[in-house]
């Protein structure tokens, strides 16, 4: 709150202070003026204003030696005095402004003085506040010729400042205050806008300074990167600026040829420019050096506000100058569009905003030259690729490829004037290639495997989750993951704005042409397409017509037929394949691929002794390659969206065929193809997916199993259809089935492992069925005995087939068969007569796997048993105790005592392990069988002997187990006869007329069973 | 379901492999009996084939998505015997063996029933039409007296004759019928294939019997005639093939048997452009033969019981349709490549290969051909 409002308290308050400070200049005095200043309201300063600053100017005019800290000090408060007043008179302004920067004035150099740095900030801050304290007219008033030199003495001591100071603050400082003096600033007290004649006034004027401030501020620009981005960003405004305002074409198009005659004295007219073509070309030429060195520092400046800056004067000066600066477009276009790819997101949106408004208003197809030197750049661009993508660092790499990647986007359809060029394409499309070589040492490709059968994984999320995260690959190259994603933008825009179907053929010819080249082209084929279809591409180019749907799908199915045609899908990745045998077949046909011979295998960066193999390496590049077209597949689905329905009938079985495959990481990509179909074909799981084609998938299984040694992982395709479908689809698939078992017929002994996973599944599928449908009765006549449920007929027919192989040589398959049999008397369990005669028929075969098998065997047969036990309990008893217990129990009697003598070692031996399933099975198929007693005896009497604490601990256990069933079945002999081994108390009789019982076990402490019974009859009671 | 009762081809006499369906059509959900392919022509890029089943329901599948797009149930559940499209408009007529024949709306994804026609026999007798342009058009269909065929004039059903075979001529029940006209005379013609193996030419106006000829000794099951060339060929339970030809004075006369490995025809169809021909066998095989020197080429061998039904597609598609519910689609010396070209004329005096196919020999030889 001002203390003196009016003039004329104001004045009585200030009179001794500015009389004191006339008289005795000091920076008491001067410091005592500024502090009666704050109580003065800015009318009453205005009104007072010459009479303040004389005292001020009086103590800055007074010749002879002056202490620094009192022109600080004055300067200051002159300072503060503009800063609330404002100037009015034209001399005053052009007095002040020379006695303001007069005060750095050293007259024995040309350097500024060599004076404080506060003193020089305060200079600085004084000048700007006077330019800013000005009346409009009088500061526009103020840029007359005549100002020339005093004006260029400003300037050039402002550089100086700027190049030469080490105080940052001053520095910016500096370039702010240059920037008011040239009318560059953007506060709001400056005039806003200048009309044509005060445009091309000011810009006469200060078309003097321009080589001394273009010269000194690249100076800076490109100056020490450590002088701090801010000082940089300042001075590259400043530069584009000022060159955008005194070369604008606008202004040189209304400069007259001759100069008219300056109406100032001869001195300053000397120092007068006259902007004609002459000296416009002279400039320009000399800007453009300097504006190459100022790209070449700058656009890889580390920091991103820097960078944002450079956009900045590439927008200005190519918007503003086109004509005059036309030598500087190739290196303007260059940097920006060497930034469109930049890390920082700000300085990649800016960019993109530049690009799109110069799209928008043509600045380059509209302007032929423009267009020129960038078609111009890009071809010498592809000239240089390939030599440029096998020397450049990743770093290098990374800009080339921006570079190319915003030519691109810029010249949006005109790339084809390029692409049209054969060497051109050739070029580029060799630099692709090898760029996108991959690196395939890596061993754990090949090994990782995966051997589960059941559904697919990820099922679930497939319709919520956007297209799946790509495989990590590994380039041989390249390391630096950005790169791979600049690749792939560039083979997009080829896609999106290139002739789609000049580059399909030309890839596809790579494609075909090589297997060194095969993997790349196809990552290119990928990208093409999602390019041609618009996806993930910003369209710079309003009028640009996309690939039509019709065409593009059209393109997709010729690239699919190629990708899955047989030399190319089917290739060997594996060495143990269990199909080896039939294979051979095909292989002298010349259909597999097996590209060892034709694939230099890169090992340079391994250490010798683990030099994988060639072969190893072939397969590494093989999986590597189906993978690519797996992923392919998924980026087409993508591309078509819900057209690619119709391509499902062609494209599902392959996928699904290599979703059962058994490398992991194919299995991972063709798992990730089918989740990307499902989220564009608008299926909500991988079950929905096939569910929905499953005719589609049946057609070609059943036409497949006709060629089984062409295609043999049909039985796979089969058994991940069924794992990953409902039983709903088992009326479409019955002939299937029945083409099934008759192909199993004839392979028995080749293919039973391929066909028992296919049962397997089927089997699961029709367990799951719990509720079979009802046969509409009302069809058939009384005689005629109902036609079986589908599913039952299915269980019968393989249940057959399982008896058979039930003595199978190979051990995965007889424990395959056993689960598939086990399955078969699940579903069969209300059709007595068909479960009967079969189990019939099967129990020979399993009596052996039972009693002469492998531990393995031996326990997955009890469980076959035990579900017949539960389906056809009275059958099977009479059998067991027939058949198998004597034997198992003989078995367990004699190699008791073996079991109880043996060391540590012998859990190891299969003697045990067979002991052990036998203890493991016997107790609950005795409990589901529901033994007589005497059957009952014999179990327990073979497996007390094993209640001993002589026996392996795993046996005693067991034994323990098959005693709690016991239990359950009889606990009275139980518990009698685990008394009979050790009795733990002496047994009172409830009444004294009783008897005492003695019973035959002994308590005494060396009782070997006293443990484990002990244990048992604390469960009985 | 029926076993296969052929062995299975011995893959070491020949490394190549037997000719595939292009497609299989699954869930008809019971034996198909009928099959016809509709539009293709109209402009429309993909043609629908019609399949009638022993359920009683007629399916229209797409040959794009290959799958059933639309289900008519209009036949009590009784076996449909017999498709035809009408040239004109979206219709179609069905015929069961519920005694009824149905007019199918099938315009702008209607399926409905607009009109039906009692049927009076319960014979296996396929009927046939005649119909130009125009808003009239012709009916042939079994008769109420075992041995007659009725003619009616559609759509308003009037009935234009009864032809009855002379008393003392006796060929049994009409099997099978074919209404046609000769280029040269507007004149309605009919050929009717007879229980006691004979072929029939009818004058339509004349109610009269032109000529007869005896092809078969078992009753006729199927034919087709070429009306360019004036031949037919015919097939039925026994195990050959009759080719006969019509002379000028209207006369049939028989051109040769054809005998083959296995008994049963119980169709057969010339493709549009009258170059090749495919039998359906009671063998569970297609037959496909070269229709002018009737060599034999190819034995399609897919399904797994009886093939009840052939037909063509005007673009040469072949579709098989079976007992064991499923219908196989089959693309055999294609006729163009590209399917908008006018079929006829188009393929006029060209030549098959004589040898076509690599597979075709090893198959010659398997069906008996070359024995």
């Amino acid at each position: 709150m001002a203390v003196f409002d009016t003039p004329e308290e104001a004045f009585g308050a200030l009179r001794p202070v500015c009389v004191q400070l006339t008289k005795t200049q000091t920076v008491e005095n001067v410091e005592h003026l500024q502090a009666q200043l704050q109580a003065v309201s800015d009318s009453a300063l205005q009104e007072l204003q010459q009479y303040i600053l004389f005292p001020l100017r009086f103590t800055l005019k007074t010749p002879g030696p002056k202490r620094e800290r009192l022109i600080q000090s004055v300067v200051e408060c002159l300072t503060f005095v503009l800063s609330s007043t404002c100037v009015k008179e034209q001399v005053l302004l052009q007095e002040l402004f020379s006695e303001i920067s007069a005060c750095l004035y050293s007259p024995k150099s040309q350097k500024p003085a060599a004076v404080s740095e506060e003193l020089k900030l305060a200079v600085i801050q004084g000048l700007s506040t006077l330019m800013h304290s000005a009346y409009g007219d009088i500061l526009l008033a103020f840029y007359e010729p005549s100002i020339l030199p005093r004006l260029g003495f400003a300037v050039s001591l402002l550089l100086d400042l700027a190049e030469q100071e080490k105080s940052k603050q001053i520095k910016i400082a500096a370039l702010k205050c240059l920037q008011v003096l040239l009318f560059q600033c953007d506060c709001q007290d400056h005039p806003r806008s200048l009309d044509e004649l005060e445009q091309k006034q000011l810009g006469d004027l200060f078309a003097s300074f321009l080589p001394g401030i273009s010269m000194a501020l690249a100076r800076v620009i490109t100056g020490d990167f450590k002088q701090g981005h801010g000082i940089i960003v300042s001075s590259l405004k400043t530069f584009y600026k000022t060159v955008s305002f005194i070369m604008a074409d606008e202004q040189l198009e209304r400069i007259s040829k001759v100069q008219p005659k300056p109406a100032v004295e001869h001195r300053v007219a000397e120092l007068m420019v006259h902007r004609e073509a002459k000296w416009v070309k002279n400039t320009s030429d000399k800007l453009t050096i300097l504006i190459k060195k100022i790209i070449e520092c700058v656009s890889g400046h580390p920091h991103w506000k820097v960078r944002l800056a450079l956009i900045e004067l590439v927008e200005a000066l190519l918007l503003k100058c086109s004509q005059s600066l036309v030598g500087s477009a190739g290196p303007l276009l260059k940097a920006l569009v060497g930034l469109v790819n930049d890390e920082s997101p700000e300085v990649q949106a800016q960019c993109s905003k530049v690009l799109r408004h110069f799209a928008d208003q043509k600045v380059v197809v509209g302007n032929r030259a423009f267009a020129d030197i960038l078609s111009e750049n890009l071809h010498s661009l592809a000239t240089s690729l390939p030599r440029l993508m096998s020397s450049q660092d990743d770093q290098g790499k990374f800009s080339t490829l921006s570079l190319l990647l915003g030519y691109l986007k810029l010249l949006g359809p005109r790339v084809n004037f390029v692409l049209n060029s054969v060497t051109h394409l050739q070029r580029l499309s060799k630099a692709l290639i090898q760029v996108l070589e991959l690196d395939v040492t890596d061993i754990k490709v090949v090994e990782e495997r995966c051997w589960n059968s059941g559904p697919l994984g990820a099922s679930e999320t497939a319709a919520t989750q956007p297209r799946s995260p790509m495989q990590r690959r590994y380039f041989r190259f390249f390391t630096d993951e950005r790169l791979f994603l600049l690749l792939q933008q560039v083979c997009q825009l080829l896609g999106f704005y290139g002739d789609v179907y000049l580059l399909i053929d030309h890839f596809m010819e790579l494609y075909r042409e090589s297997v060194v080249y095969r993997k790349q082209a196809a990552m290119i084929l990928n990208e093409l397409v999602a390019g041609a279809a618009g996806l993930e591409v910003e369209n710079l180019h309003e009028n640009h017509i996309k690939t039509s749907t019709e065409e593009l799908r059209e393109i997709v199915t010729s690239i699919l037929e190629e990708y899955t045609s047989q030399e190319n899908w089917y290739l060997t990745t594996c060495i143990e394949s269990e199909e080896v045998g039939e294979e051979l077949t095909m292989k002298q046909s010349g259909l597999q691929a097996i590209t060892s011979g034709a694939h230099t295998c890169q090992v340079t960066s391994f250490p010798a002794f683990s030099k994988p193999s060639p072969t190893i390496c072939s397969m590494n590049s093989n999986i590597w390659q189906i993978c690519i077209q797996l992923e392919g597949i998924g980026r087409f689905a993508y591309a078509l969206g819900k057209d690619f329905r119709l391509l499902l009938m062609t494209a599902l079985y392959p996928v699904l065929e290599k979703a059962g495959d058994q490398t992991l990481l194919i299995s991972q990509a063709a798992t990730s193809a089918m989740m990307d179909i499902c989220h564009t074909c608008g299926y909500y799981s991988l079950q929905h997916l096939i569910n929905q084609n499953s005719d589609y998938l049946v057609n070609g299984i059943s036409l497949n199993l006709r060629h089984l040694s062409l295609h043999p992982h049909t039985p796979k395709v089969l058994e991940v259809m069924l794992w990953n479908s409902d039983a709903s689809l088992l009326p479409l698939v019955a002939d299937v089935v029945q083409d099934v078992l008759a192909t199993l017929d004839q392979f028995y002994d080749k293919r039973a492992a391929s066909f028992v996973g296919v049962l397997h599944a089927l089997l699961a599928a029709l367990e799951e069925q719990s509720d079979p449908p009802k046969v509409d009765e009302s069809d058939t006549g009384p005689d005629v005995e109902p036609p079986l449920p589908v599913q039952i007929q299915i269980a019968t027919d393989v249940m057959e087939r399982c008896i058979h192989m039930l003595s199978d040589k190979n051990l995965k398959i007889r424990l395959k068969v056993l689960d598939v049999l086990n399955l078969c008397v699940v579903v069969l369990q209300s059709h007595k007569n068909q479960l009967l005669p079969l189990a019939h028929r099967a129990w020979p075969p399993l009596v052996h796997r039972l009693t002469n098998d492998d531990p393995l065997v031996v326990l997955r047969a009890f469980k076959v048993l035990r579900t017949l036990g539960g389906k056809c309990g009275d059958f099977l008893r009479s059998r067991f105790c027939k058949d198998i217990l004597p034997k198992l129990a003989g078995s367990l009697v004699t190699q008791a005592p073996v079991s109880a003598r043996a060391g540590p070692v012998y859990s190891h031996t299969l003697a045990f392990k067979l002991q052990l399933a036998v203890l493991q099975g016997l107790g609950p198929l005795c409990e589901r069988l529901d033994l007589g007693d005497s059957d009952l005896n014999k179990v327990a009497d073979a497996c007390l002997i094993y209640l001993s604490a002589k026996q392996p601990m795993k046996l005693q256990e067991a034994a323990r187990r098959v005693f709690l069933h016991l239990m359950k079945v009889d606990p009275d002999s139980t518990w009698f006869l685990l008394n009979e081994l050790y009795c733990p108390e002496q047994l009172t009789p409830p009444h004294p007329s009783l008897h005492p019982v003695q019973l035959r076990g002994t308590m005494g402490q060396g009782n070997p069973y006293a443990a484990n019974v002990l244990c048992l009859l604390q469960e009985l009671q | 379901m029926e076993k296969m009762t052929a062995p299975p081809p011995n893959m070491a006499a020949s490394p190549l492999p037997p000719p595939d369906p292009c497609f299989v059509l699954r869930g008809a959900q019971s034996a198909v009996h009928a099959l016809h392919f509709f539009g293709g022509a109209q402009g429309q890029v993909h043609p629908l084939l019609l399949s009638g089943s022993l359920s009683g329901l007629v399916h229209i599948w797409s040959l794009q998505t290959r799958r059933a797009v639309a289900t008519l149930d209009g036949h009590g559940g009784q076996c449909v015997t017999w498709l035809q499209t009408l040239p004109q408009g979206r219709q179609l007529l069905s015929q069961g063996r519920d005694l009824k024949l149905c007019l199918w709306d099938l315009a702008e994804g209607r399926n409905t029933v607009v009109d039906s026609v009692p049927l009076e026999s319960m014979g296996f007798c396929r009927s046939s039409i005649l119909a130009g342009g125009q808003e009239r058009w012709m009916l042939a269909m079994p008769g109420r007296g075992n041995d007659e065929v009725q003619i009616l004039e559609m759509p308003s059903k009037t009935s234009v004759c009864t032809l009855k075979p002379e008393a003392d001529a006796k060929p049994g029940m009409p099997m099978c019928l074919e209404l046609w006209q000769a280029d040269s005379s507007p004149r309605p013609l009919l050929l009717a294939g007879y229980e006691d193996g004979s072929v029939a030419l009818w004058d339509v106006s004349e109610r009269k019997v032109c000529s007869r000829v005896a092809c078969h000794t078992e009753p006729v099951m199927g034919f087709d005639f070429d009306s360019q060339k004036a031949r037919g060929v015919s097939g039925s339970a026994e195990k050959a093939l009759a080719v006969w030809s019509l002379d000028e004075q209207q006369a049939l006369q028989m051109c040769r048997t054809h005998e083959l490995t296995n008994p049963g025809i119980a169709d057969v169809k010339i493709r549009p452009d009258r170059k090749i021909l495919a039998t359906a066998g009671w063998d569970h095989r297609v037959r496909v033969f070269h229709w002018r020197t009737m060599k034999p080429l190819a034995v399609l061998s897919f399904h797994s019981a009886t093939i009840h039904c052939v037909a063509f597609a005007t673009d040469g598609l072949l579709a098989a349709g079976s007992g064991d519910q499923r219908i196989s689609i089959w693309s055999l010396y294609p006729i163009s490549t590209d399917s908008s070209t006018p079929l006829l004329g188009h393929t006029e005096g060209g030549e098959l290969p004589e040898v076509p196919g690599p597979w075709s020999l090893h198959f010659l030889h398997k069906a008996g051909f070359l024995s």
